[in-house]
């Protein structure tokens, strides 16, 4: 992607996320949010997240790729098992470094 | 509590000092970024601005994310898009606090409106509004509208949203000068994805939520031949589906 064309989504970006931002408080400051809005809204960000998580860990090129014969896969599951033992995000991030780094010392390429 | 400042620049350096503490969790998000954009190959200026253009963490991340996946135009502006679509709720859980305010004040509060500033803003809101009904017993101007003339609370809340404006500006800097010098063996945009592990983890409290983000997760991977990553939007439409759906079939939570 170009540098003009980056510029052109960032402001497209930006324009839409201040329009989120200024729309119960502005634009429509004298209604109350639809309910479906609002059980959407609570979704989003799992299913972006989970979407996003998946993609970067198993997709490459467009195909699907189970590479556990790399680190990152088993670097990720010791951050699933912080993640999901402490609830602390700095540690998660922590922990899946840490891995990432034992396994690339135990197991050089 | 804390003393009830009664001054506007009181009011703004209390909301400054409330958000203070909320930069140790800020910074380093702001940090991952800088570095994860320059190793998608952003320009260093092009990231700074995104912080100042876009001021919405996770969704930077996504887009430095797609860009380094080879995503194109649509699929990042649709995926950036919807996951920001979450601030109309706290544009409207605000609503009844800045209502009263003219049009330039909303338009400026808008711009600071993130996850962060309103934790903080809407606890001051909640606080001073139990003090406000304490009062308004003996007297008769309990609506918000009548003691709007004595309503600093704006200041506050621009404090709060000013301080961490200026912390992600900063630690996106600080990002982006260490992230120069740092070798790309380092690895160090597996971050990234790490984040979104921690974060999916603290999200996935209900069971809608964790249908929407199994289904999500899934579709990334059954839609990955699409072209320029559009399959991640089919995903999160799904996975969004999934999550309307179970919310109907389990009944609403909470």
């Amino acid at each position: 992607m170009s540098t003009t064309t980056l510029l052109l989504l960032l402001v497209l970006v930006g324009v839409l996320t201040y329009l989120y931002r200024y729309a119960m408080i502005g634009l429509f400051a004298s209604r109350s949010l639809p309910a479906w809005l609002h059980a959407l809204c609570r979704h989003i960000a799992p299913a972006s997240f989970a979407a996003l998580t998946a993609s970067g860990l198993f997709v490459a090129g467009g195909e699907v790729v189970f590479a556990f014969d790399t680190p990152r896969p088993w670097a990720a599951l010791a951050a699933v098992l912080v993640a999901w033992r402490t609830r602390n995000v700095l540690a998660t991030i922590g922990a899946g470094m840490a891995a990432l780094y034992l396994l690339k010392l135990l197991f050089p390429t | 509590m804390v003393q009830i400042p009664t001054s506007a620049g009181g009011e703004f350096l209390a909301g400054c000092r409330d958000e203070a503490p909320l930069l140790l969790g800020v910074a380093p998000f702001g940090m991952i970024y800088g570095i994860a954009a320059l190793a998608a190959g952003v320009p260093a200026w092009v990231a700074q601005l995104a912080s100042a253009i876009v001021f919405a963490g996770a969704a930077q991340l996504v887009i430095v994310q797609m860009l380094a996946a080879g995503a194109g135009f649509i699929p990042i502006a649709l995926t950036s898009g919807l996951l920001n679509l979450r601030h109309v709720l706290y544009s409207a859980s605000m609503a009844e606090y800045v209502r009263h305010l003219p049009r330039r004040w909303r338009l400026l509060l808008a711009y600071v409106l993130t996850d962060e500033a309103y934790a903080v803003a809407v606890l001051r809101y909640q606080q001073r509004h139990a003090a406000a009904a304490d009062h308004a017993e003996h007297t008769d101007s309990g609506t918000p509208a009548a003691d709007a003339t004595a309503d600093l609370r704006h200041w506050y809340f621009l404090g709060a949203g000013f301080t961490l404006w200026a912390g992600w500006q900063l630690s996106t800097a600080a990002g982006l000068l260490f992230g120069a010098t740092i070798p790309p063996e380092w690895e160090l945009d597996f971050a990234v994805p790490l984040t979104f592990i921690a974060l999916l983890t603290l999200l996935l409290r209900e069971r809608a939520g964790q249908a929407a983000a199994l289904v999500a997760g899934l579709g990334a991977l059954a839609f990955a031949a699409l072209p320029y990553k559009l399959g991640l939007v089919a995903a999160i439409v799904l996975g969004l589906a999934a999550g309307a759906w179970a919310v109907r079939r389990l009944g609403p939570v909470r």
